[in-house]
This record gives C-alpha cells, sequence and structure tokens, in this order.
C-alpha cells in the first residue's frame, strides 16, 4: 500500500541518494527566471555553479520587500538559489572566458538568461561551447528568445511585461476592472519550471544519441502554453476571451466565496456527487434536481452559473470558515480557506510532509523553506543549503573542479578574474558570521 | 584568390540567424524526438493537471495512452460556459494532444489485469485518483511495482499521498489549490479606505485566471519523472513520485514565507505594485496599461530621464533601489509615475524605451515597458505568430484548430504538436492490438462486459 512506499519519507531523506547526483550545471543568471532553473535542478542533487560578476553579483540581491533585508541577505535570492556553489568570476575578460570553457568541458548543462548574443559576445556562446564540449546542453531564457522583432529590438524584459503580454493578467482580474498583476513572478517561476522539462528530456536524447542542443525559452511564451481554452475559444468563437475574476469559467461551481466573519474561501464542486454533497450540505438538495444546474455542462452557462453562484455566496456568507471546511470533508465537496502566508508556515499537514522543512544552515543560520515539491519516494530531492556572498566558493570551485595551484588562484584575484563580495547588504555575510562557517576548502 | 574565398565562406552568420535556420518550430517535424523510447499511460481523472503532465511528455514524443473510464473523463466537461466544439470540451481539447485514447474500466477485476499488462510494457504511470484508491483496486504502486519494477509511477493530488490530510474526500480543483497556496491571499486590489467588500466586490483576494496551480503540478511532476528516468537509467529502478498540487504552486513564492518568520509580516494585497521591487508595476496610459520594469537604480533612472525627470526627480543622487521599495515611498512614487505615463499612449512609451537604449544619457540601459495586453490581441501579435506560438494545428478529426505550444525551441529534438485530441476510447483499436495482440472479436467481448 502507498502508506508502505511513504513510511517516513520525511525522517530518511538523508539516508537516499539524490536523482540528478553527477550532473553539472553552469549558471549565468540573474533575478529569478534564469536561477530559479538550476535551483530546481540543484534541490534534485545536480552540482550547480552559479557564476556571479563580482562584487555585486545577483541583481536579485538588492531586491527585498518592503526594504527588509533578512539577516543581510535578499529574500527571494535566498529561497531561489537551492543547494548552488557561488563562484565570483568576471566573464568580460578573457582570463574569465577561458576559466568558464575550462568548466563547461566537465559540465552537461549551461544556463543563461541574458539578452541574445551578450554570451557569444563573451566568446561563451553556445557555438563555442559546442567546440569544447559537443554533449553540452545550453538553455537560454530571456523576454523574447533569440530572433523574432522583439528580440531584433533588444527589448529588455521582466515577469511584470510577460504578464502584460500574453494575456494573462488581463485574464487575471475582475470584469470592469484593470488588468491585475499577480504578486507571484509567475512567468519567471513557471517558465523557468517549463526550461527544466526540455533541459532533462535533452539530458534523455543524450543519453541516447550523444549529442547535446541548444534550447530557448521565452519568457512571455512559456505562460501562453498553459492559457488552455482561451486560444482555440477565440479562434472558433471570433470572440475575445474575457475575464471572470475569482469564477473559474470551465467549472462549476468553482468560485471565492466570502464567511460570515469576513475572511475567504473557495469552494468548487463541479462533479455529479460533489454537486450532490454541495446542495445537501446547504440543505438544499433540490438545488441537484433544478434545470438549470442539472448536469456541469447547463451549470456552466453564463446565467445559470451567476444564478448558482449567488446562491452559494448568500449561504457561505452565514457561515463560519471552519463550518464550511468540516461539510466539504462530509459531503465529500472542495473547499478551503484563502491561507496567508502565516497559515501556510503553521500548516500541521505541509509540516508532516517535509513540504515546510527547516534548514539549518552554516552560513545565513537555520531558517524554514519550502521544499522541492515532488516527493520521489527513493531519490528524494531536498533543500540543504542556499544563499552565499559573492564569489564564497571561488576556492572550493578552482581547486576542487578545475585543480587550481595557489599561485593560479592568486593571480586569478590579482587580475580581477575572480571576486568577492563587495561590503552592501545582499552582497555580503550575515552580520553575525563568523568568517568561517559553511566556507570548504580553507577556513584558516 | 583562394585564400578571400575560404575567408567569406567561412565567415559567421549572425546569431539569430544560425540559431533560427536551426530551431524554428516550423522545421521541428523533421528532427528526432527526445522521448520516443518512452511509454506513459496517463489515469489522470478530474485533472487538467494530469492531462498537461502527459501533454508536456507526448510533445517530446513519448507514446501517452491515455486510459479514461468507458464514459470518458469528466474532465472533458470542463469547458468555458459550457462550450463544446466537435462534441469535445476545449480545455481538453488543448491537452489531448498526441496522444492514444483508449478506456478501460479499472474499477473491475478484469480491468485491472488488462490495466497490468500495459504496465508490464509501460515506462510511466500517471493518476490522479484519491490517494488510496489505486490501492484499493490492487493498483496502487506497491502492487505494480511488481509487475513492473522500472514503473515510475507518478500521483498528483489535492492533498498528496501521505500526511495528515492525505485521507481527506475533498477532490483536487485548481481554485482550492490556489487558495491554499497564500498566493491569492497577497494578490489583488486594495480595498480603498472607507469602502467596504460589499460596495467593492472586486478588492478582494484574486487569483489568477488561467490554472496556474494545475499548471504548476502538471509540470513539476513532468520535471520529477524525467528526473526519475535518469536515475533509473543509473540504477534500473522505478519509484513512486507524489505532488499535492497546493504544495506545487506554493513553491513558486519567493519571499514571503522568510518575511513572515523572520519580520513577523504576512504579506498583503498591493494591488498592481510590488512589495519587493521597484520599478515594477502596472502604470496607467493615455490608451490603456503598461507594464514598467526598472530593478536596477540604472534602469530606475534611465526611466525618469525618458520622461525628463532626471532633475526634477533628483535621479543622479539615487544609489540603490532597495529604498524605493518601501510601502510608503511606492505609494508616493508611484503617483507621479502615473501622473506622467497617463500623458502617453502604450506604443509611444515602447517607443521611447526602444530609442533610449539608442541615445538616452544611459544607454543602453533602458526601462522595461511592455505593453498590456487582451488574449485577443496576443494572439494577433505578430512577434508571436512568427515565434510559431500559433501555427494552427492540422488535426484528422478536429479540423484546423489553435492551441498554445513551441514554448520551448531547441536544435536537436524540440517539442511538436501532432494532433490536438481524439474522442473517448477511440485508439482502443489500435492500442489493445499493438500491446496485447487482442483483434475486434475480443474488443466486442470486453465491451459488452463493460470493460472498454
Amino acid at each position: 500500500m502507498a502508506q508502505q512506499t511513504w513510511e517516513n519519507y520525511r525522517q530518511n531523506k538523508p539516508f537516499k541518494p539524490s536523482p540528478l547526483k553527477g550532473i553539472r550545471v553552469l549558471e549565468v543568471c540573474t533575478i529569478i527566471f534564469g536561477p530559479a532553473g538550476p535551483g530546481f535542478l540543484g534541490a534534485m542533487g545536480a552540482e550547480v555553479i552559479k557564476c556571479e560578476l563580482p562584487p555585486r553579483g545577483d541583481t536579485m540581491r538588492q531586491m527585498v520587500p518592503d526594504g527588509y533585508f533578512f539577516r543581510d541577505q535578499s529574500l527571494a535570492m535566498t529561497h531561489t538559489n537551492t543547494n548552488k556553489y557561488w563562484l565570483g568570476l568576471d566573464l568580460h575578460k578573457p582570463e574569465g572566458q577561458k576559466i568558464f570553457h575550462e568548466l563547461a568541458a566537465k559540465s552537461d548543462i549551461v544556463e543563461d538568461n541574458l539578452r541574445p548574443s551578450t554570451m557569444e559576445r563573451w566568446n561563451i556562446g553556445y557555438r563555442q561551447l559546442k567546440e569544447t564540449n559537443p554533449g553540452i546542453i545550453y538553455i537560454s531564457k530571456n523576454g523574447f528568445g533569440q530572433w523574432g522583432q522583439y528580440a531584433e529590438e533588444n527589448r529588455p524584459s521582466n515577469d511584470g511585461a510577460a504578464q502584460a503580454l500574453s494575456g494573462y493578467a488581463w485574464m487575471s482580474s475582475f470584469p470592469g476592472q484593470p488588468p491585475l498583476k499577480s504578486r507571484l513572478y509567475v512567468c519567471d517561476t513557471f517558465g523557468a519550471l517549463m526550461g527544466e522539462v526540455a533541459v532533462l528530456a535533452a539530458l534523455h536524447h543524450r543519453s541516447k544519441t550523444g549529442k547535446g542542443q541548444y534550447i530557448e525559452l521565452s519568457q512571455s511564451e512559456n505562460i501562453m502554453r498553459i492559457m488552455s481554452w482561451i486560444w482555440p475559444y477565440q479562434q472558433i468563437t471570433g470572440k475575445a476571451a474575457m475575464p471572470t475574476g475569482n469564477r473559474d469559467a470551465s467549472i462549476c461551481p468553482a468560485d471565492t466565496f466570502r464567511c460570515v466573519d469576513d475572511t475567504f474561501m473557495a469552494i468548487a464542486a463541479p462533479a455529479p456527487n460533489e454537486f450532490e454533497g454541495l446542495c445537501a450540505a446547504m440543505d438544499r438538495p433540490e438545488l441537484a434536481e433544478d434545470p438549470r444546474f442539472k448536469d456541469h455542462l447547463t451549470r456552466l452557462k453564463e446565467e445559470n452559473a451567476t444564478a448558482l453562484l449567488a446562491i452559494i455566496a448568500a449561504w457561505v456568507r452565514t457561515k463560519k470558515p471552519e463550518e464550511i471546511e468540516e461539510l466539504a470533508e462530509g459531503y465529500g465537496f472542495a473547499a478551503s480557506r484563502v491561507y496567508t502566508s502565516k497559515d501556510v508556515m503553521e500548516d500541521a499537514h505541509f509540516r508532516e510532509r517535509g513540504f515546510i522543512t527547516n534548514i539549518d544552515d552554516p552560513f545565513i543560520g537555520p531558517y524554514t523553506e519550502y521544499e522541492f515539491p515532488v516527493m520521489m519516494s527513493k531519490s528524494p530531492p531536498r533543500v540543504k543549503w542556499s544563499i552565499r556572498a559573492v564569489g564564497f566558493d571561488n576556492e572550493y570551485v578552482m581547486k576542487r573542479t578545475l585543480g587550481k595551484s595557489e599561485e593560479e588562484i592568486k593571480e586569478l584575484y590579482r587580475c580581477g578574474v575572480l571576486g568577492k563580495w563587495a561590503d552592501v547588504q545582499g552582497c555580503r555575510p550575515p552580520p553575525h558570521w563568523d568568517g568561517k562557517a559553511g566556507i570548504i576548502m580553507a577556513r584558516d | 584568390m583562394r585564400k578571400a574565398a575560404k575567408v567569406s565562406k567561412t565567415k559567421q552568420q549572425s546569431w539569430p540567424d544560425w540559431i533560427r535556420e536551426r530551431d524554428d518550430p516550423r522545421i521541428a517535424h523533421t528532427k528526432p524526438e527526445a522521448l520516443d523510447d518512452i511509454t506513459v499511460l496517463d489515469l489522470s481523472y478530474k485533472s487538467f493537471g494530469g492531462c498537461l503532465c502527459s501533454s508536456l511528455l507526448a510533445e517530446f514524443g513519448a507514446e501517452v495512452l491515455r486510459i479514461e473510464p468507458p464514459e470518458g473523463d469528466f474532465f472533458r466537461t470542463c469547458t468555458p460556459y459550457g462550450l463544446l466544439y466537435k462534441g469535445e470540451g476545449l480545455n481538453y481539447l488543448t491537452e489531448g494532444r498526441n496522444k492514444f485514447h483508449i478506456t478501460l474500466d479499472v474499477s473491475k477485476p478484469e480491468g485491472r489485469e488488462i490495466l497490468k499488462g500495459l504496465v508490464a510494457q509501460a515506462d510511466v504511470l500517471i493518476e490522479t485518483y484519491r490517494p488510496g484508491t489505486m490501492d484499493e483496486w490492487g493498483i496502487g504502486y506497491e502492487q505494480l511495482k511488481e509487475v513492473n519494477p522500472r514503473l515510475i509511477f507518478a500521483s498528483i493530488t489535492g492533498y498528496g499521498q501521505f500526511g495528515p490530510m492525505s485521507r481527506s474526500r475533498m477532490p483536487d480543483y485548481d481554485n482550492i489549490a490556489q487558495a491554499r497556496s497564500e498566493i491569492q491571499s497577497a494578490t489583488g486590489e486594495m480595498l480603498p479606505e472607507g469602502k467596504s467588500y460589499d460596495e467593492c466586490p472586486w478588492a478582494v483576494p484574486t487569483k489568477a485566471g488561467p490554472w496556474i496551480a494545475w499548471s504548476a503540478a502538471g509540470t513539476f511532476m513532468a520535471v520529477g519523472i524525467l528526473a526519475a528516468l535518469y536515475w533509473r537509467g543509473i540504477t534500473g529502478e522505478g519509484q513512486s513520485l507524489d505532488i499535492a498540487t497546493a504544495e506545487a504552486y506554493a513553491r513558486f513564492d519567493d519571499y514571503t514565507t522568510i518575511w513572515y518568520q523572520a519580520a513577523g509580516v504576512v504579506a498583503e494585497r498591493f494591488g498592481n505594485l510590488d512589495i519587493a521591487g521597484w520599478l515594477y508595476c502596472f502604470a496607467p496610459t493615455k490608451d490603456g496599461a503598461v507594464f514598467l520594469g526598472g530593478l536596477r537604480v540604472e534602469m530606475w533612472q534611465a526611466f525618469a530621464d525618458m520622461l525628463g525627470k532626471w532633475d526634477e526627480w533628483g535621479a543622479a543622487s539615487w544609489t540603490s533601489v532597495a529604498h524605493f521599495t518601501q510601502k510608503d515611498e511606492q505609494l508616493k512614487w508611484a503617483s507621479l509615475v502615473f501622473e506622467e505615463t497617463r500623458k502617453y499612449t502604450n506604443e509611444e512609451l515602447v517607443r521611447m524605451s526602444i530609442e533610449y537604449a539608442k541615445k538616452g544619457r544611459l544607454a543602453p540601459v533602458t526601462p522595461v515597458v511592455a505593453p498590456m495586453c487582451s488574449p485577443e490581441e496576443a494572439m494577433k501579435d505578430a512577434n508571436w505568430l512568427d515565434r510559431g506560438i500559433f501555427i494552427p494545428i492540422q488535426d484528422p478529426l478536429y479540423g484546423e484548430l489553435i492551441v498554445g505550444q513551441a514554448q520551448h525551441k531547441m536544435t536537436e529534438s524540440p517539442i511538436r504538436t501532432k494532433w490536438v485530441c481524439r474522442p473517448v476510447g477511440y485508439d482502443n483499436e489500435h492500442i489493445y492490438l499493438k500491446y496485447l495482440g487482442w483483434g475486434p472479436s475480443k474488443l466486442r467481448e470486453l465491451k459488452q462486459q463493460g470493460i472498454i
């Protein structure tokens, strides 16, 4: 039974292997769209070497909510960069580019999220790296891909630009209100994830053929892929797709309602037994027989959906959230309070599963983080550590991966190819750092 | 002469031309397929997450057998406003791609035995039934690994296979996971001061329109399956994978967990501004709205300069954007910025940004300016059309249909969409013949017994 497979999953993680052991990834990425992908691979056990321009590194290091730094670190930077090694390497310099080639010769995957041709200008583009390593899998993620009008105009992009251009924000608002930006960098993180689908498929292809390849991904295009009914709907009906607020246009009933205490509650009950359960819970069993609501396709029609959701809204308005959740459990429909970050952090279920997990990090100290959300029974992914100061692992990477001598390393520092952090918030170690904790190669 | 000829011959093609020649989606069908050695059984039911997951593998050439109960997947009826096209729901139409559709009643003992026959020949099984259901049917991971120890058994459910909520009777839907993830709570317009929810029913926690939580679950699972395939290549062993939809989507969050635990701050709705970034917002314009991005101080300076506000706003003195992310600062600066953006059209602002990159004081640094598009405008955007996102698929059954595609482009083994969908049980004949060697008379028998 499944219980056997998952028994003590969380507790046994340390004693199991990681699925991507032996894969090395080189990252030249900033903010989220770029770094999140290698972060996912890192959680699955790949060795990720993140190259940053010293001394300030990734732009994300300065991005913090409401001006708040966590032990002098950017919060999102900490979350995004899982299990990486931190190299402060100046890729504008020929010696830096040479080091990059030496690393690429020993790597499986390269990821960048710079504008088209930037890496090529630095002599580390795909065409140059595949001469060094024909098996390399190279992914570039950016706003508009490598070719086409917007790429040619060299337009910069952000997640919010993709939310705007794709129609995602337009479809995520209430009718009559302006398009709404998700508070999430959704095109970044989803795009990064989609990129790893391609990277891992390319790895499979390489295992069969020995061939590496180049992959490009656009911030907007990845989100348009999952906008589902919207495209054929517009083609077939000739009408523009319009937003429906919290109501799901394709599932009925499915909406967010307001409880008696002004908290919010999501409910869904489209399948026959679920809908009957909801009607019974409302003490309105006759609704399940009502010709307007009798089957799912009929319920979904605009006027019927509106009528039904108004009935449910009036009922929820009289209830406490815990009452609704209890009824949902009893009658077999779906309901959930709209969780805040506090609710998620304190949720016993998430904790028991190890999704909310405590990290004991030698560099920034203990903190709580989301685990990689794919639980794998024999090779569990795992967040072990995260952010380091710019250039923190230089010695480790130079010594262990490239076998550089002390003199060579010293020379690389002297000519500014290697560098460490600037003494500013976001780039430097936390205030409590003892000057040693977390350093791998030489602490004295 | 000879030398000169050689030089011109080897003169390097420009990068955009070189790469387009190799990764334009229009030539994808001429290339090999990355996963054409993999067979996937997709038993997902009532789940866009499951269907998307198998689509992502099918786009790479995996042979995906969609296994539905004889009456079909309820998910086929999940279609906007109840609209059907040639008898099919629109969401299902977009995620039936490249799959073979068969029917099998696995709740019947004979159906389970048939499933085991398919499992013996498959690499991956995807399922979305309530935890415990597959076990009760005798086809859970523990039972199927006896049939095929190399099997990768992938489950997507609302709350996952273990933990106190795993035995909940509550089904998995996208809007529920969006609510459970925290992200909805901090997305939406702020309630105007002195107003109530009754007066402003739109100023509430707001979910995303598209099925993003289900998409997160399906895509994370595709990543998990591919990693498990890699691991199987080394060890020869299959395994069981478990995703809870709310966890998959919650993982997209970037900072609210740490913010809460360290500072005790619960993230709240901040409308079209962004509490963790400046310059980073939607701004109103003369004819709509634009996204503005300037996360590095030079980009924020360039934005001020582009609007002719370099001196007035004191841009020369700015050294970091961290200070500007403070809530009060954001509200103050947003009103100044919006006053300016309202003077221009979307197109004017986009052009100003492109020109600034060429001639501005801080060029090539320039702010990000992107027009707000409806999906109708997006679908007509010449850039996306050129990039192959909306090339109509010629489906043998449903005709010419537009679905989102070509989300990544690859030089050696790119994705492609060959057909969009198939009706319930359409491929019974082909698949049962191919995998089990059963012809029409056996199928008639199974149909009479209600098994297929």
